[in-house]
């Protein structure tokens, strides 16, 4: 077979996940049955906020078909709770994955019931009693840090973490501004992610060998492992967790680890049978994870004559729900984005966070750096409205230019590249800007409300998780890694495992595409080990899928097995061939991949390097017993440990900018928003996968249009979620998307060794691009875009009622010269 | 959730006989919707079972009524706390009894608050569910105390 040397990155070459996927082929969590398996159900809590007077479960346990049950009661005795990221004192809270005392949001699992069948677990669910006495509910995060019902009595507060991010010299800016722009109050609403497949379990505790076993479809194990083996007491290496196909987590899967080990605990109590739960879609919506909401109060924003902003001050309060779990990290990630796309140096951001009566938060796609990137994006926005300047043009007086790239932000991230404006230009010639324009007119004359919105945005990828320090500065947390293995087997085959467990990114074919560049073969002769395993080695402490980071974190990883093992290959090969390494080339020859001699041509095949050191050792030279052609490589991410005092540091080591342009109309009549027209230009540096990354921009497009239109977890005053089903949460489908036009433009990064940056969070870019087409549509009618959510009821409410959204009570400007 | 209804109607029995009719659990019960069965612990608590039937959650409730105010002839209110299918919920019923010509004006006020999946998977049927299922307590008040008290 001829290969065709080319390089293989940067080629829409057909996925090698397709074939599998498409035909039904894939395996999936719930596709696997074990001998003996039992099933296990959770009773929830209809209450947000109660203690829990008694728990009966004996009618339960007398069910036929049930095995066992669990209680919080039961569990605590027998476990240590989660640890915590943050500081005192709300270290001190006890989280458990099973209530004890009482419970704090609706949905919060109080028990678990194990039996023969899904339906008999469901059964015997319904037979525990549980006597609740109800306490005060707080749903709000702002009148949570009040005070007056407290959900972790033993914190003494429900703010989780509170910090002052201050750079630069804002009073003086403030003083000296041509304009001040008051923002009263601006809202980050509640959403979720909605994967095909929801939160799937198997745990066996066997007896045997005292070990764990579990199958799952958590899309961070190593983080899940480190919470696991302290909380049940058993060593790390005594957890075994493998990963399968997934059908989508955009971050809400990393914090299925309670859940984990209340199939571990009742694998335990139930003599090491395996145990498998397999979350419904209302479970899913109520209590698996949400994203964060966020208040943003007394916005200030000082600019100059001509709009360009100078300074910005701002508090935030974040609501991560009952439960920190994965927080208080969001209360730094957002600030690797700090600036998000523009130049303004002073700034102070007062971030605090509450515990509030409502589903605990996980990451969620774009998080924590979403929130932040819209609040920049409305502040943008108003302002141009505010000052009479039009939104493009007071973007481009505010951009990062490109000349300033590597650009260092106040804070001390550093921006590898980017050129904003070029993206503009792009959106604007593929949306047909001048032309919308003049509909827009026509359309105004005519009294129809039409918007034309940009939103501007970062994707960051490959974490510092130095900046947990930040939040806590007793963390053992700091970089990033990320590890790989590349091996020829005894056969000769080329097996990559990464330590990744993608979920539809694509991991086998750019994975297959680095090392075929490498090896000079195709990416069909490269066997990709995909789906994460504790027992293959090949992860380190950040290993997972999740932050926009497989394209730099887990490639180089692989580019660095693969170089590690071409180096050996080149070795054995020089032994071999008698050659000299340099007079060494890899190619396909008659007989398949092989490394020959450059001048005589005198080849030898794969498996004959393979069989040298598996099968016919007794060949080779001592020097040559290092060779193992089993080459594991970690990378590190070259980082610092941030400057915990003035939150100073470099927190990501790539950005890559999404710029979208959206064409909108609001009806006169039903108050339903429309996309007319959509365009969405994408900058992730280097395009490995082209398709892949085209597939991720129209995901992440999808995902940010249903949450502004369709997609908001909503609760009412004592804390019942009334969207827990998808007949009210209605996620976005093929039926409600528009048409997008999609373009990319490439700025290397100079931070990873192939100049791709991460990406596939897209920065919740449809967000920021959908309020603004919707300010410019209603600006003329008074009406302020102060909330993230915008369906046809908040614009009814905003431009018939006038209870939200009114200009005049929101935002005030103050001209000083 | 939180669910407030209210009215009030007359009828021609006295104060006195009409207060001692809604206090009385065993005439005031049955008239509940979809009541199966009562348990009365003594004067002022008792545990009715009602059935349950909001779309395709079904089953029965037991819910735990307090006679919590009285004041005869002038003014009864029953609090409750009930578990059912994918719930709980808790109820608020009081009556303000006047005396008019020939008989009693009836000011009646009740709450419901439910919890759980319930809310979240049912709530906007909760509400039309509750003004009938009101209105056929109401009506079956007025038609009990128009007959023999």
């Amino acid at each position: 077979m001829e290969v065709e040397k080319k390089n293989w990155v940067g080629r829409a070459l057909p996925r090698k996940e397709e074939n599998r996927l498409l035909r039904g082929r894939g395996k999936f969590t719930d596709d696997i049955k074990l001998r003996e398996m039992l099933y296990l159900h959770f009773v929830r809590s209809p209450f947000a906020h109660a203690r829990i007077a008694s728990l009966d479960t004996s009618a339960a346990e007398n069910l036929p078909g049930v095995i066992c049950t669990l209680s919080g009661g039961e569990l605590a005795p027998q476990t240590q709770p989660f640890i915590e990221i943050g500081p005192e004192p709300f270290a001190k809270i006890k989280d458990y994955p099973l209530a004890v005392g009482k419970v704090r949001y609706q949905g919060e699992p109080v028990a678990a019931v194990v039996g023969e069948s899904p339906a008999i677990a469901e059964d015997g669910s319904e037979l525990v009693r549980v006597e609740y006495e109800p306490l005060t509910v707080v749903v709000d995060a702002e009148e949570a840090l009040e005070g007056k019902s407290l959900l972790h009595e033993e914190a003494g507060t429900n703010q989780v973490w509170r910090g002052v991010f201050e750079y630069g010299d804002v009073e003086k800016a403030l003083r000296e501004a041509a304009y001040e722009v008051r923002i009263d109050r601006l809202h980050f609403h509640r959403f979720s992610s909605t994967p095909l497949e929801n939160n799937v379990i198997i745990a066996e505790w066997n007896s045997k060998d005292d070990r764990i076993y579990y199958s799952c479809n958590n899309s961070f194990p190593s983080f899940a492992i480190q919470f696991l083996a302290a909380h049940l007491r058993v060593p790390i290496d005594r957890i075994r967790v493998e990963t399968f196909d997934i059908g989508g987590s955009f971050g809400i899967k990393i914090t299925s680890y309670p859940q984990m080990a209340v199939c571990a605990l009742a694998s335990r109590k139930a003599g090491g049978r395996p145990i498998k739960w397999v979350e419904t879609r209302s479970e899913h919506l109520t209590s698996s994870a949400h994203g964060n909401e966020r208040t943003f109060r007394d916005t200030r924003v000082a600019l100059d004559e001509r709009g360009v902003i100078t300074a910005i001050t701002s508090r935030h309060i974040d609501d991560c729900g009952a439960y920190p779990r994965y927080e208080p990290l969001g209360c730094v990630i957002w600030s690797q984005v700090f600036p998000g796309v523009y130049r303004f140096r002073n700034a102070r951001i007062d971030f605090m966070q509450a515990v509030t009566n409502k589903c605990p938060v996980g990451p969620n796609r774009g998080y924590s750096r979403m929130q932040h990137l819209w609040f920049l994006e409305r502040v943008i926005d108003i302002c141009a409205h505010q000052l009479g300047i039009a939104p493009e043009e007071m973007r481009l007086r505010n951009y990062i230019r490109p000349d300033e790239f590597p650009y260092t932000t106040p804070n001390g991230c550093v921006y590898d590249s980017g050129n904003y404006p070029a993206m503009l230009e792009v959106a604007k010639r593929r949306i047909g800007w001048e032309e919308w324009k003049e509909k827009q007119a026509t359309a105004r004359n005519q009294g129809r409300l039409m918007g034309i919105g940009i939103g501007t945005t970062l994707d960051s990828g490959t974490n510092n998780f130095g900046q947990s320090q930040i939040v806590n500065p007793g963390l053992p947390y700091s970089g990033n890694s990320q590890g790989a293995n590349c091996k020829l087997d005894i056969y000769g085959e080329v097996v990559v495992a990464v330590g990744s467990c993608p979920q539809g990114q694509g991991h086998e074919t750019t994975a297959a595409q680095v090392v075929a560049d490498v090896l000079n073969i195709h990416p069909d002769m490269v066997t990709v080990r995909t789906g994460f395993d504790t027992e293959r080695n090949v992860h380190t402490g950040f290993s997972g899928t999740y932050a926009s980071q497989f394209a730099v974190s887990g490639l180089s990883a692989v580019h660095g097995a693969a170089q590690k093992l071409r180096a050996e290959m080149k070795r054995l090969g020089a032994f071999a061939l008698q050659s000299h390494e340099d007079d060494l080339e890899f190619g396909v020859g008659a007989q398949g991949p092989e490394v020959r001699a450059k001048g005589s041509g005198k080849p030898i095949s794969y498996w004959g390097l393979a069989n040298l050191v598996n099968a016919n050792s007794a060949a080779l030279p001592p020097e040559l017993y290092d060779v193992t052609l089993n080459c594991r490589y970690v990378w590190r991410a070259p980082f610092q440990v941030p400057d915990q005092q003035k939150k100073y540091g470099n927190l990501t080591l790539t950005y890559a900018s999404q710029l979208h342009i959206a064409v909108v109309e609001v009806d006169r009549d039903t108050f339903l928003p429309h996309i007319l027209d959509y365009v969405a230009v994408d900058d992730c540096g280097t395009v490995i996968h082209p398709p892949i990354v085209e597939g991720q921009v129209f995901g992440a497009t999808a995902h940010g249009i249903g949450a502004v239109f369709l997609e908001n977890c909503v609760y009412d005053a004592v804390g019942n979620m009334l969207t827990s089903t998808f007949s009210d949460y209605t996620p976005i489908t093929a039926m409600n998307m528009p048409n997008i036009k999609y373009d990319h433009i490439e700025t290397p990064s100079p931070h990873s060794y192939s100049g791709a940056k991460g990406m596939g969070e897209g920065g919740a870019a449809p967000v920021h691009t959908l309020s603004a087409a919707l300010q410019d549509a209603l600006f003329a009618q008074g009406v302020i875009i102060d909330d993230s959510f915008n369906n046809a009821d908040r614009l009814y409410r905003a431009l018939v009622k006038r209870e939200i959204g009114q200009g005049k009570e929101l935002v005030k400007v103050e001209k000083r010269r | 959730m939180a669910i407030k209804l209210g009215g009030e109607f007359e009828v021609k029995r006295s104060p006195e006989e009409v207060y001692d009719f809604l206090t009385d659990a065993h005439k005031f019960a049955p008239l509940l919707p979809d009541f199966r069965s009562i348990s009365v612990t003594d004067g002022s608590h008792f545990t009715v079972q009602l059935n349950v039937g909001i779309s395709y959650i079904k089953g029965t409730a037991d819910v735990r009524m307090v006679l919590a105010e009285s004041e005869r002839p002038k003014r009864a209110q029953y609090q409750g706390q009930g578990s059912l299918p994918g719930g709980n919920l808790s109820i608020l019923a009081g009556f303000d009894l006047a005396f008019v010509d020939g008989g009693t004006r009836v000011a009646w006020q009740g709450e419901a608050q439910v919890f759980g999946r319930l809310a979240s998977s049912a709530g906007g049927l909760l509400e039309p569910l509750a003004k009938k299922n009101v209105q056929k307590l109401i009506d079956g008040l007025r038609a009990a105390l128009a007959q023999a008290v």
